[in-house]
């Protein structure tokens, strides 16, 4: 912006001064301060950004490093909900290797552990054929799950009691639902406990740009990535992080491309109510049936709550939405206990018909074993009032994740289909990896913005993203398909992957996220 | 504090490498890198500038000289470090001796260089300068390259130097294709090597 108040009024003057030399007219147009120079500037205080700062703020290498949170929400307000009858409809699976990353990073103690619920199971099972598979990691790798399947055999045994009083990693915990505001919150206040985090929320990032050409002699910012903020406050970035979600800024001023498709669908979520706490032994379960409109998915809340994730196409969404709760509820028991043929007649009447009365006098007339239905399989009893809501569906990969002084985290990297529970995971799993990566770094004398420091970050994390969101991409287009040789295909992969112990293992360690 | 933090000499630093990083290390004091060749200056300065932490005062200073000529500093430097220089050197002797008068006393002298063998000719010269052309031709001489068991006598004659135990270090390291540099034992006698020789702390 001008600074000299002549341009305003003498147009013959400022085109006299437009044609002066580059280096003149910058400093007569630039600001007289310069940009504040910082480490790391993370843009984006989702969970992703917020975890690879708890990540850098725990390591003696790393914790002095200079480091900016740039988001544009405000982050003060968010808080753990305290009322225990009201869970947030936007949960998330966190996987054991989640957790430790959680735990190293000084941010899982915080989290209100009253509000999150371990599940040790998942009932999976084909809408279509009624093929099942169940992961249990009692058949899985883990030595510990057979010390505990051991231990049972045992009258009288405390093994858990004495598990749980030590304080030892429940091996038996396929994955852990945590609402998405208790983890960011907990993730908030150990960054405000660490302090040297200089969080900069309600803050809109302006502009990013290179900075200027340097003059004689002086500090070159030429390479480096300065974002601007309002009030024309600048901060130069020696890494610039993007965790700024699926339409990334930060991946936009570094020119990586990314590729993937829309799904035409929503993910349904919502907060049920069931008929009872679905544990046996202390032992929770999640269950998931693949329909051919999209999986419905029921994941474990505390007491009798569970978050529902229910795939389906986009004009069908609106029309679930639109639904009484009462109506919206039976449809949920429609979707995982009846026939296909009975559900896709509720789906295309699904605003003209009485659904409560129609699940009522159909369920009596269908064998569970019709549908591969789970015994253990709870009823839900209501839907948590306002708590239906709908997101869309797409796979989304960039081409890269780092460029010079640039590296993207979570979302910005990567979007995924939410069938599998990855997609928070892979975002924990990614700032992980960057703080390992710059730790290295640190330790050996690099500039942390330079490629060879990040380089390792793309190598560890890009294949094997592309990889989990490949299988869960084939398995949604597997699962999309009604009848025919797919069909029976997927049936007996299915069946034949139960019956073979060791290779269920390695599928269950893999959906555990086990790195 | 800033007693026990290392100060760095880097002969022959090139565009400045090595002198950056160390220069970045939380336990590094200072770092002095010289080099004889104006042009490699002009370039290392230019790319200090793009890092702020190294124009922090004292931390990085880069001088267009040879070490002949370097004036002694107060104390010496606490390591010195000669990677990939001996093996220009027509003259090692003399050059290494006067790398020594800036060490102070318990400090290291580091540096790398290559053997000379049937199969450094073989690696160094005939493929990378004129099969693969990695290197321009005639940038090495292979009849300077030195075998570490001359280092080591070298060193042993020097009054100052410690080359018993672990005071005389050899490391030899082979370049993998796809997997870089890997540490091979016993690889010194045949190609390229880092060695370290440690001078003797109770000296003044």
């Amino acid at each position: 912006m001008a600074s000299s108040p002549l341009l305003v009024f003498s147009p013959k003057l400022f085109h006299r001064l437009l044609q002066l030399p580059p280096t003149l007219r910058r400093s007569l147009y630039s600001t007289t301060s310069k940009p504040e120079i910082y480490d790391v500037v993370c843009v984006g205080g989702g969970p992703a950004g917020l975890s690879l700062l708890s990540a850098l703020r725990s390591h003696p290498s790393t914790e002095r490093l200079k480091v900016a949170l740039i988001d544009s929400q405000d982050l003060t307000t968010s808080r753990a909900a305290s009322d225990t009858d009201v869970y947030s409809n936007r949960c998330s699976s966190l996987t054991p290797a989640s957790l430790r990353f959680l735990r190293d990073a000084g941010a899982w103690d915080k989290v209100e552990a009253g509000r999150v619920q371990d599940y040790h199971g998942m009932q999976v099972w084909d809408g279509v054929s009624g093929s099942r598979i169940s992961f249990d990691p009692l058949d899985g790798k883990n030595g510990a799950g057979l010390l505990d399947a051991l231990a049972e055999l045992v009258p009288g045994n405390r093994f858990r009691e004495s598990r749980r009083q030590y304080g030892m990693e429940d091996k038996g915990v396929v994955a852990t639902m945590c609402e998405n505001q208790n983890l960011t919150h907990a993730l908030l206040q150990r960054l405000k406990d660490t302090e040297g985090v200089k969080v900069l929320d309600k803050t809109k990032v302006e502009s990013i740009q290179l900075g200027p050409e340097p003059e004689d002699k002086a500090l070159d910012l030429s390479q480096w990535p300065i974002v601007t903020l309002p009030g024309e406050r600048q901060l130069a970035a020696r890494l610039l992080v993007g965790a700024d979600g699926a339409n990334s800024p930060v991946r936009n001023f570094a020119n990586i491309p990314s590729h993937g498709w829309d799904y035409n669908q929503h993910g349904v979520v919502a907060t049920l109510q069931l008929d009872h706490a679905f544990a046996e032994l202390d032992r929770r379960m999640a269950y998931q049936r693949f329909l051919p409109t999209g999986p419905i998915a029921l994941l474990p809340l505390p007491n009798n709550k569970a978050s529902l994730v229910w795939s389906v196409t986009t004009p069908l969404a609106a029309k679930l939405k639109a639904l009484s709760p009462p109506a919206f509820a039976s449809m949920v028991n429609a979707a995982f206990r009846l026939q296909i043929a009975d559900l896709t007649y509720f789906l295309e009447h699904v605003g003209t018909i009485d659904i409560a009365d129609e699940f009522s006098w159909r369920l009596p007339n269908t064998s569970p074993a019709s549908t591969g239905l789970p015994q253990s399989l709870p009823m839900v009893k209501a839907v948590q009032e306002g708590s239906t809501a709908s997101f869309p569906l797409r796979m989304r990969h960039a081409d890269t994740y780092t460029g010079h002084r640039i590296a993207l985290i979570g979302d910005a990297a990567h979007t995924i289909h939410p069938l599998a529970g990855q997609g928070l995971n892979l975002g924990l799993a990614d700032a992980q990896s960057l703080a390992s990566s710059i730790t290295y770094g640190v330790e050996h004398g690099m500039d942390i913005g330079s490629p060879w420091c990040l380089d390792e970050y793309v190598s560890d994390r890009w294949a094997k993203n592309n990889a989990v969101m490949g299988v869960c991409d084939k398995l949604q287009k597997l699962y999309s398909v009604q009848s025919g040789p797919v069909v029976w295909g997927r049936s007996l992969g299915l069946g034949l992957v139960d019956r073979l112990a060791p290779l269920k293992g390695m599928v269950m360690g893999a959906a555990g996220g086990v790195r | 504090m800033t007693d026990k933090k290392l100060k760095y000499l880097d002969i022959g630093c090139g565009a400045g490498i090595f002198a950056e990083s160390a220069a970045r290390l939380p336990t590094t004091a200072s770092v002095t890198a010289i080099d004889p060749t104006p042009e490699v200056i002009t370039v290392a300065q230019r790319h200090q500038r793009q890092d702020p932490l190294l124009l922090e005062p004292g931390r990085l200073t880069y001088h267009n000289t040879a070490i002949e000529n370097l004036p002694q500093k107060d104390g010496g430097y606490n390591i010195i470090t000669l990677f990939e220089v001996i093996e220009h050197i027509q003259q090692p002797s003399p050059f290494l001796t006067s790398c020594l008068k800036h060490l102070k006393p318990g400090g290291w002298l580091i540096g790398s260089t290559i053997a000379r063998t049937n199969a450094s000719w073989f690696t160094t010269k005939l493929m990378a300068e004129e099969v693969l052309r990695i290197v321009p031709s005639g940038t090495h001489d292979w009849s300077q390259y030195i075998q570490p068991s001359e280092l080591r006598q070298w060193a042993s004659v020097q009054p100052e130097l410690e080359v018993q135990g672990a005071a005389w270090q050899v490391m030899g390291v082979v370049y993998v294709p796809g997997l870089g540099w890997k540490e091979v034992g016993g690889s010194e006698s045949w190609g390229n090597y880092f060695f370290g020789t440690n001078s003797y702390s109770y000296l003044l």
